[in-house]
């Protein structure tokens, strides 16, 4: 992460003593039930924060938004069926194939598409992408049909008492595996020649080609993460949520927003951008009627992008004249 | 001359292209239809793409099924029949676009659909308008409250659906305290606000009336909300997945109370979904589930044996309750053109007379003020144990 | 005094001819439409055509926004939407509102709510305005499926009596073909005078480069608002037509699948061209349709998918990843490089006969 200015710095504390207070407040006032909001908060945000590193890495490399990216998750959750329950594939080899074919999906989109559009405009791109999305949720139906599948837990269903709260074991190994992520995602861009070169072409692409890391390199290299990160995401997150092939827009929406928290374009602001937005989300159902739960990924969207459109972690963009 | 201009051909070229989208796309068929005089056309317009799939597919198949058993005996008196069936996407404007086309350009005499309530309500002003009686799969109230002339209806409605739960929670588990949670879409919202109005007047208080998101998939919030409250027993009213989900947040967080679902959840996925979560959970559904709960020898028995052998035997799945909405609204309207014809009016006198027909869902019987057709008595209440449904007595 | 519009030059004069022969074109559609009998034609196109032009309402309007203005927006549906629940609300709740007078409502308060959230999101530019435009979208289809004493929640609003002015009631698909489609011939209309006015030229610097514009004195947020409220009161417009067309409304019709498809259209039909929306809603309404049909001109596809419903939408999002690629200034543009082309070839062609005669050969 690179210098900040003191305007940030205090932003960012006041957003994170505000979002504490709240969380805080809950749990005094409702105490285990609190608790329990905060770490189904946790679990779902984790998943936001593994889409939304996917959107981040995409932007940071090639400016463009993928909405395709949810799809990516519901991919990754309806292979793990066919392969795991369907083709009675062990767990660790289904999670290990359905990742790889969406990573190959992903990169070959990225080659075939993207790559000869990169001098298009912005609109026509998102139009490519979200024609993506729809081709992606049309070939799932095509092949599995519109029934939500069950996977069985990785680790058996009982559930595990915390704090007066209950977590069914799965949820664990969605934390796990955003850890992991996230730790894969810092070392990759910050202690690997590619990844500090990805960085450098975001800022400085003639500079960086000059030294080997072309755009078209990046943009390759950062769909594939980011493919990788969201069929992950969609293989762990299954045996809860039920993949289903419309699975996929929904979850691309709140990835979204909670990438624009964190800062489009800031991996450790996806992260920050997913929990917060997952907790958030909770307490609000647990508050309010709970059908405007889904507008709080919304509101956020909208303050963000007027108050602050770099988000908590980004950098603000620079208009090219 | 202004041709000589580049943005002149355009335009022209722009015309033509126009000109030739809609002419190929008029000169398209979806169907090969049958335009000889002596076929008796019904138009269907069914959810075959979108959310509403999984209950317009199994009444497309039912259709087709019916069609076929029709024109390999002697048809409706001697007449051929087809189905035209049309895809509305889930979406009320293209099941009304698709209503329209059918009654218009394919001139059939009486019209099914559609599997969801939205798209049927968009498809009722063009039946009235048109005059053409639109028997519908659908189970939301306001479709015929009040009573449309040429509107009827299959499945059991809402109400009845209701009506059979409050009898339950009355008369097996006779609580007094209960909580819902229901889908925010339009089934399960006008569900619960029906059950919450209808409660107390069997003395049952609601406690806690919550909604979750369709597409939701953790409901822990509204859950520990209601684990407060002195529930003795929660009404979860939707479609799946939610209610699996909720089966499993319930086991997740301890909750002991009965879980008591809708007709929604009268289906094999949700058994699937839950696992070792649904045993335990009671809903309404259809005799249709449980062949054993009609008694044997009986017409109706004899039915849904042959239909459900079937529909396995063609289309190597069971058939669920959607596939005997389709079938039953097919058997009404192909008995009605028995003695109708192709008469639009008739047909319309002809349903609204139906007495005591045996259909798959039950046995209809329409009114000039009751065009639903079945009533309380043609759903039983249904257990789910150790992953299989037993009929609770 | 200066004039409103300057003098009318070749492309204008153009432009209004092309607009006539579009509208006589369109009226005469019932005529021959309504004569090819029903199991030749296999579809109303008189009633898909109303729908065509609602969607077409909100089209044009959004065109003028991404085309000439520059901008995106992903949340138009909401326009839409609210333009069709005030209608409906009058219409319903008050019996004796004149339905008229709830379609202008419906366009001016759509206005309204664009002036309201246009002036703040319009900062914003790309990609960020395109999320925002999303996220007021999803919030507009949430606020009408949960406040539900006014909108009828998820189950909508039934019975929205059909339009009627002065007594002359517009019940059947042909009376309001004719209504619609008049509507978007003025809404067209307006369109060409606007970019040829003032406005229009300011937009077309905006668009070419916001920074360049704003140096020269252009007032950038002023034309951009503008032009946003004008597409806001084109598509709400188009949205309480559309409530007295199908006479009901619910959430589901103003969804974000709709906001992506108008954009589609947009896109599709040629951006920066004034005849774009018009060209993209017409394709993308008839497309499907088209699509339906392939199986029966395409011998070779197997029987087993005869669901095509479940290819349909396959089909749909490869066409957008094609066409994006392929044509992404539209068909309309496509088909203007044609006529160039072939107007080109035709002119080499003629010289070259004229090169040989005067040769003497």
């Amino acid at each position: 992460m690179n210098t900040r200015d003191k305007g940030q710095q205090k932003l960012l504390w006041g957003s994170a003593i505000v979002v504490g207070l709240v969380v805080v407040i809950t749990l005094i006032d409702k105490r285990s039930i609190g608790m329990q909001w905060l770490l189904s908060g946790l679990t779902v945000g984790s998943i936001y924060a593994l889409v939304a590193m996917g959107f981040s890495v995409i932007y940071s490399s090639t400016r463009v938004i993928n909405f395709a990216q949810g799809g990516f998750s519901m991919l990754g959750g309806m292979l793990m069926f066919s392969l795991s329950v369907s083709g009675k594939l062990p767990l660790w080899l289904g999670f290990i194939l359905a990742v790889l074919i969406v990573t190959a999906l992903g990169a070959g989109f990225e080659r075939i598409v993207i790559h000869p559009m990169k001098d298009k405009s912005a609109i026509t791109v998102i139009i490519v992408t979200i024609g993506l999305s729809i081709f992606m949720t049309a070939i799932a139906k095509w092949i599995w049909g519109t029934d939500p599948v069950k996977i069985a837990a990785f680790s058996g269903d009982k559930p595990i008492r915390f704090l007066g709260a209950s977590l069914v074991p799965q949820s664990l190994w969605v934390f796990g595996l955003t850890l992991v992520a996230v730790a894969l995602v810092f070392v990759f861009f910050n202690k690997t020649l590619l990844g500090k070169g990805m960085r450098a072409a975001a800022n400085n692409p003639d500079a960086a080609s000059l030294v080997g890391v072309s755009s078209s390199t990046s943009s390759l290299v950062a769909w594939t993460i980011a493919a990788g990160l969201g069929a992950a995401a969609g293989v762990v997150i299954a045996p809860i949520n039920f993949a289903q092939y419309s699975a996929g827009t929904a979850l691309g929406l709140k990835g979204f927003s909670a990438a624009v928290l964190g800062g489009l374009g800031s991996a450790p602001g996806a992260v920050v951008g997913g929990l917060v937005l997952g907790v958030l989300e909770q307490i609000t159902a647990g508050y309010l009627p709970s059908g405007y739960k889904d507008a709080v990924a919304f509101v956020i969207l909208i303050l963000v992008l007027l108050v602050r459109p770099q988000g908590l972690l980004g950098r603000p963009e620079e208009v090219k004249v | 001359m202004a041709l000589r201009n580049p943005g002149w051909k355009a335009a022209t070229a722009i015309l033509c292209l126009l000109v030739a989208v809609m002419v190929g796309a008029v000169g398209c068929g979806t169907q090969k239809v049958d335009t000889s005089k002596s076929v008796y056309k019904i138009g269907a317009v069914l959810s075959l793409s979108g959310p509403a799939a999984p209950l317009g597919l199994p009444e497309q198949n039912s259709l087709r099924m019916l069609e076929e058993q029709l024109n390999a005996g002697s048809g409706v008196n001697g007449h051929k029949v087809q189905f035209v069936i049309e895809d509305d996407q889930s979406n009320p404007a293209t099941a009304a676009t698709a209503i329209a086309k059918l009654i218009n350009q394919e001139n059939v005499s009486a019209m099914i659909g559609s599997s969801s309530t939205g798209a049927t309500l968009a498809m009722v002003p063009v039946a009235m308008n048109s005059q053409v009686t639109q028997v519908c799969c659908a189970a939301g109230t306001a479709i015929t409250k009040p009573p449309k002339k040429y509107i009827f209806r299959t499945p059991p409605t809402d109400s009845m659906a209701i009506d059979k739960v409050l009898g339950y929670l009355t008369g097996t588990l006779k609580v007094q305290k209960i909580a819902i949670l229901h889908d925010a879409n339009a089934y399960g919202t006008g569900g619960a606000t029906e059950l919450a109005a209808k409660a107390p007047t069997k003395g049952i208080t609601v406690v806690a009336n919550e909604s979750y998101g369709s597409t939701d998939t953790d409901m822990t919030p509204q859950l520990t909300k209601i684990q407060q409250t002195p529930a003795q027993a929660l009404v979860v009213w939707g479609t799946n997945p939610g209610p699996a989900s909720i089966a499993k947040n319930m086991q997740q967080l301890g909750m002991k109370i009965p879980f008591i679902g809708s007709n929604g959840i009268a289906n094999k996925t949700f058994i699937t979904l839950a696992g070792a979560a649904a045993n335990g959970v009671a809903f309404p559904g259809g005799n249709m589930l449980i062949p054993s709960s009609i008694p044997a020898g009986t017409p109706w028995r004899q039915a849904v044996d042959k239909f459900s052998a079937d529909y396995k035997a063609k289309y190597s799945k069971d058939a669920d309750t959607f596939a005997a909405h389709g079938w039953d609204a097919g058997l009404i309207l192909t008995a009605a053109m028995k003695t109708a014809g192709t008469d639009k009016a008739k047909i319309q006198s002809a349903v609204q007379a139906t007495k005591g027909l045996v259909g798959i869902d039950g046995t209809y019987t329409f009114t000039s003020t009751n065009h639903d057709g079945l009533n309380v008595n043609d759903l039983i209440m249904i257990k789910i144990e150790n992953g299989a449904w037993t009929q609770i007595k | 005094m200066e004039r409103l519009l300057p003098k009318p030059g070749d492309s204008d004069r153009r432009a209004y001819r092309t607009l006539l022969i579009v509208a006589v074109f369109i009226f005469v559609v019932p005529a021959w439409s309504r004569l090819i009998p029903g199991s030749v034609l296999h579809m109303d196109i008189v009633n898909i055509m109303v729908l065509v032009g609602v969607y077409a309402c909100a089209v044009v309007g959004l065109n003028l926004l991404v085309g000439y203005g520059g901008q995106i927006s992903l949340g138009h549906a909401a326009f839409f939407g609210v333009g069709a629940y005030t209608t409906a609300i009058l219409c319903t709740k008050l019996h004796w509102f004149p339905t008229w007078l709830g379609i202008i409502c419906g366009a001016v308060l759509a206005g309204m709510v664009g002036w309201l959230v246009g002036k703040p999101v319009l900062r914003l530019k790309g990609n960020y305005l395109a999320m925002a435009t999303l996220g007021l979208g999803e919030i507009a289809f949430i606020l009408f499926q949960q406040v539900k004493g006014l909108t009828g929640g998820t189950v909508g609003i039934v019975d929205i009596p059909p339009l009627s002015v002065f007594g002359l009631k517009f019940d059947t698909d042909l009376k309001l073909f004719f209504v619609v489609w008049a509507v978007v011939m003025i809404l067209m209309l307006l369109s060409i005078n606007l970019i040829r006015s003032r406005v229009g030229r300011g937009l077309r610097a905006l668009h070419s480069s916001e920074v360049a514009a704003d140096a020269m004195g252009v007032n950038t947020s002023r034309y951009k608002v503008q032009v946003f409220v004008l597409s806001a009161v084109f598509a709400g417009l188009g949205g309480a037509l559309f409530a007295h067309f199908q006479k009901y409304v619910n959430p589901e019709s103003f969804t974000l699948a709709l906001s992506i498809l108008f954009i589609t259209m947009v896109v599709v039909g040629g951006m920066g061209n004034v005849w774009g929306g018009l060209v993209g809603v017409v394709i993308l309404t008839f497309l499907p349709s088209v699509i339906q049909a392939l199986p029966q001109w395409i011998p070779g596809l197997p029987s087993g998918l005869a669901n095509f419903s479940n290819y349909e939408l396959v089909l749909y999002g490869a066409l957008l990843i094609v066409f994006m690629m392929f044509l992404p200034k539209g068909v309309a543009f496509g088909l203007s490089r044609a006529g160039k082309y072939s107007e080109v070839r035709a002119r080499h062609l003629r010289d070259r006969i004229k090169a040989r005669k005067m040769e003497g050969r």
